[in-house]
């Protein structure tokens, strides 16, 4: 099998190497041709000028950063031992992207002094949040996986609440959206290659010890080999390329997951052809994926940013390479075998109840006006109740709905992490809305709501589809999530790229928003989440059976493949109406579930009515507080909610302990 | 309070100018407005109509400064998120919206009824939309002889400036905003921005349409497309921008750059109105004289 793909990859390689070459010569030849129609006087020095400082370094920045990024993914997978490891999987070039948004607005003459300097500010504390907060358990990758995309959802939902909240948000989340290759000189590739041979040189005189071995941690450590320090200054150099990159180009994806694994893939097995084949192939993704983006752009520009390009390239490859890497523990964060149970569920069940009553209360109640906070009271009280009434209702449905899907899918899946938000299923629904807006003029509730559906089943039936395959951990099936994500989030930056009407409404989703909301609204909301939440119950005992595998429900005569169906189709529904209502970004779905095991509803409808009233509950208060944070300007409940969640689970991810404190079983 | 917010709209009818003197006689008719777009808002402004409420001053303070929002406006919030607490605190009796904003209408209904026009239509000229909102408004609050004179003195300032700027018309011209150092973002045919320039007797350099404005972004070498061109950029240029294009060797070479055919002008509302073309012309034609003389 090795053999055959060793004999195969020249002509691979080669017949790509000539495609890229292709494109690129069709290109400068087009730029020739423009010469001829050139009209006034002293355009050859011009068409010069464009084919030195445009053209040129374009291909000479698609190569180092391709290059640079192959390089950051094969240090970081080979020092982190996890083959997913890279710069966007780690969150470092979302840290870096947080990073320069900020200064832009609140620092500008640091973004003015060194863009790069910003960057590899953020990237590093990103990537050094991740090593951190998983150092106790021996940086074990799935934790830094997760932790990877935690950082990278909130720092992007941090960074998007920037934006929404100064007001900028039409043109810079386009330009940040994806990043791009567009050159006019030299400084970006020439800053590039030299941080490129600076990080090889030092990286392989770091790693040369361990390659000439041929050793592992274990026997490196025995040997008295300083591996933490030489780890931890492997990742250093790896981040500082990274931010290099992200500060000079912007985000661009996957480049870092793609080349190694096909390095490995065609061919290179040692240490040292890894090394060398992930930079070339780097290279050349990057350079051909350029190519056919400057193929397919027009006079308005390009139509899709390269940087969302790599992704929708690179994410359905990580779907099909996902089944093909055995590794990956299984995560352990909250495990609800081994998790404490509090000894009055009931009680507890009361006081989620009043807790949920309170945050309704507060949210009605409680508000700033012209004259500051205020208390509205009787006919006050009833004349708000009109605006805060529906949004609370909406938030509150939409929260319990996620997190209903959430226990749905922990439970389907026998997996403590899985949830609409990590598993992609929101944004596969932000596609199909997507779809319904460019399908229909101005399509309504219920052809919104159809689309949306219709694009969570497809996003959820295909996650399934991959979890069905041999051998597929819980690990795999959370990575193939991020891919979904990531791949449905590349389509929906590709729209709003284009900048139209449609654009401007699928931006409003993304980040969630009650603001509109009208009782019917709250009607619909509170109508799907009774249809789909209340019925719940009856499958308490689905619920029950199938995380314990296929066999156990078989033998205990459930129609197992049709609770399934059942059970998928009902979370894929209670997303897609969620989601509809507060956009995709949440985490609700997955916080809920998660806070009620940990203090003390692990199983069955305690579980269930537990989390429904925790996401309830997490939500009015997102909600209100992005309401109350920047009065009178309005933060998104989607982003707030993410804002409040996301640090959580990071914080959870570092304790790393199954549950709360009455761990004793 | 009601009273108190009226004599502070008389106190900036009295102050705003002498084009504002028809004002008083059309005060009884005029109406508490609040405004959501602010192609509309800046339209009513300018008929001499202080709203109560309208969305996003603090920005439209930087970025569309003329006219002037009085202190007194209740400030709602985002434009795509307008604070409907807020709003009806400040108790509109007509709320001026755009079919940008049509997802929103139910909840605005809620307050008071809205008047919602056009602001950009693929295939319309953007200005012709833009006297239509003037009319729209005036026939909302009674002041259709305040629109009319708006729609007048809006043309009258496009042909004072077209004729002042007739000897620089030999060249077409690229209006853009910057994005970063190396992309911008144009003002196609299609943008006010883009009819203003059309109607001061211009040819846009740039062809493409644009949808209003929201266009994305380009790498500068797309300027090369037309070497003859001058350039027109709109504030605001973002921080990092500035020292970048200064090292941006592609835009050094560029023929417009290298014979100081590149003006800066203050910043014009990109989802503007018949004020907002105004003071694109004026803008226009100052810099343009500027980098002549």
């Amino acid at each position: 099998m090795a053999e055959k793909s060793r004999t195969r990859q020249p002509f691979l390689w080669g017949g790509l190497f000539c495609l890229a070459a292709f494109l690129t010569a069709l290109q400068v030849a087009g730029q020739g041709a423009f010469r001829f129609t050139g009209l006034a006087a002293g355009t050859g020095t011009l068409d010069r000028a464009i084919l030195l400082y445009g053209t040129l370094p374009r291909i000479a920045a698609a190569l180092a950063a391709g290059a640079a990024l192959g390089l950051c993914g094969h240090l970081l997978q080979r020092v982190l031992r996890n083959p997913l490891a890279e710069p966007t999987t780690l969150g470092i070039a979302a840290g870096a992207q947080l990073a320069m948004g900020a200064a832009t607005i609140y620092l500008p003459a640091a973004m003015a002094w060194s863009r790069e300097a910003v960057a590899l500010g953020g990237g590093a504390a990103a990537a050094g949040l991740v090593i951190a907060l998983t150092w106790r358990r021996g940086i074990e990758p799935v934790s830094v996986l997760l932790g990877g995309m935690m950082i990278t959802l909130t720092a992007s939902a941090a960074s998007a609440a920037l934006i929404l909240a100064n007001g900028e948000y039409m043109f810079s989340l386009f330009i940040w959206g994806g990043g791009s290759l567009v050159q006019q000189g030299w400084g970006a590739t020439i800053s590039i290659t030299v941080t490129l041979a600076i990080v090889a040189a030092l990286s392989l005189l770091l790693l040369r010890p361990l390659t000439i071995l041929g050793l592992d941690d274990a026997n490196a450590k025995s040997l008295g080999v300083a591996l933490n320090t030489t780890r931890l200054l492997v990742i250093g150099l790896a981040v500082w390329l990274a931010t290099t990159v992200t500060a000079e180009l912007g985000v661009i994806g996957f480049v870092g997951l793609a080349a190694p694994a096909l390095a490995r893939l065609t061919g290179a097995r040692t240490a040292g052809r890894l090394f060398a084949g992930s930079m070339l192939v780097g290279a050349l993704v990057l350079w051909l994926t350029d190519s056919i983006v400057q193929l397919f752009s027009g006079a308005g520009g390009e139509r899709i940013p390269t940087g969302a390009a790599t992704a929708l390239i690179g994410a359905p490859l990580l779907l099909w390479m996902l089944p093909r890497l055995s590794m990956l523990a299984r995560p352990q964060m909250g495990d609800a075998s081994a998790a404490y149970r509090a000894p009055s569920p009931r009680r507890l069940i009361v006081l989620l109840a009043l807790f949920a009553t309170v945050a309704i209360l507060l949210a009605m109640a409680v508000g700033r006006g012209p004259e500051g906070w205020a208390v509205a009271m009787g006919e006050l009280f009833a004349d708000l109740a009109q605006w805060r009434g529906p949004r609370v209702v909406v938030a509150a449905m939409a929260g319990a709905m996620l997190a209903a899907a959430g226990v749905i899918l922990q439970r389907l899946m026998g997996n403590p992490l899985a949830s609409p938000e990590v598993l992609g299923v929101g944004a596969g629904a932000g596609v199909g809305l997507t779809a319904a807006l460019f399908l229909f003029a101005a399509p309504g509730l219920p052809l919104r709501f159809g689309f949306s559906l219709l694009g969570a089943m497809i996003a959820l039936a295909l996650m399934l589809a991959i979890a069905a395959k041999a051998r597929f951990g819980r690990g795999h099936l959370l990575l193939a999530g991020v891919a979904m994500g990531a791949l449905c989030s590349a389509v929906l930056t590709s729209v709003i790229a284009m900048g139209n009407m449609q654009s401007f409404e699928l931006l409003g989703w993304l980040s969630g928003s009650t603001n509109g909301a009208t009782w019917a609204d709250a009607a619909f909301a509170a109508g799907a989440a009774a249809l789909l939440v209340l019925p719940l119950p009856l499958a308490r005992r689905w619920l029950e059976i199938l995380p314990l595998g296929d066999g156990t429900a078989s033998a205990l005569g459930l129609p197992e493949r049709r609770c399934r169906v059942v059970l998928v189709t009902a979370s894929a529904l209670l997303t897609a109406a969620a989601s509809l209502l507060v956009g995709p970004l949440s985490f609700v779905g997955l916080v809920a579930p998660h806070v009620a095991r940990r203090i003390g509803l692990p199983v069955g409808l305690g579980h269930l009515a537990g989390a429904v009233l925790i996401g309830g509950g997490l939500m009015v208060v997102a909600d209100w507080l992005g309401r109350m944070a920047a009065f009178p300007y309005q933060m998104p409940v989607g982003l707030f909610a993410a804002l409040l969640s996301g640090p959580y689970l990071v914080w959870l991810l570092g304790r790393g302990v199954p549950s709360g404190p009455g761990n004793a079983t | 309070m009601s009273r108190f917010s009226l004599s502070r709209r008389g106190f900036f009818a009295l102050s705003a100018g002498a084009w504002l003197s028809a004002f008083s006689s059309a005060r009884a008719s005029a109406s508490r407005l609040a405004a959501i777009d602010w192609a509309m808002l800046e339209t009513a402004l300018a008929m001499g109509i202080a709203p109560v409420a309208a969305t996003e001053l603090i920005q439209y303070r930087k970025i569309v400064i003329d006219p002037p929002v009085p202190e007194g406006t209740a400030d709602l919030g985002l434009r795509g998120a307008p604070n409907y607490e807020m709003l009806r605190i400040a108790t509109p009796d007509l709320i001026l919206s755009s079919n940008f904003y049509e997802p929103e209408r139910a909840a605005l209904e809620r307050i008071a009824p809205v008047v919602s026009a056009p602001v950009y239509l693929p295939g319309s000229p953007t200005y012709t939309l833009a006297e239509d909102a003037a009319r729209t408004i005036g026939a909302a609050t009674g002041m259709e002889e305040e629109a009319e004179k708006l729609i007048a003195r809006s043309a009258e300032t496009l042909v004072h400036h077209a004729e002042r700027l007739a000897p620089l018309k030999d060249r077409p011209v690229f209006v853009i905003s910057i994005g970063d150092a190396r992309h911008f973002r144009a003002f196609g045919p299609d943008s006010m921005i883009g009819d203003a320039l059309a109607r001061l007797g211009f040819q846009n350099a740039w062809h493409a349409d644009t949808r209003y404005s929201a266009a994305a972004s380009v790498g500068f070498e797309a300027l090369a497309r037309v070497p003859e061109a001058r350039v027109i950029i709109v504030e605001p240029i973002p921080p990092d921008a500035g020292p970048g294009l200064e090292g941006n060797p592609l835009w050094q070479a560029l023929p417009m750059v290298r014979e100081g055919r590149v003006g800066v002008i203050a910043p014009v509302n990109h989802f503007g109105g018949l004020p907002s073309a105004m003071r694109f012309a004026e803008l226009m034609a100052e810099a343009m004289e500027a980098g002549r003389g």
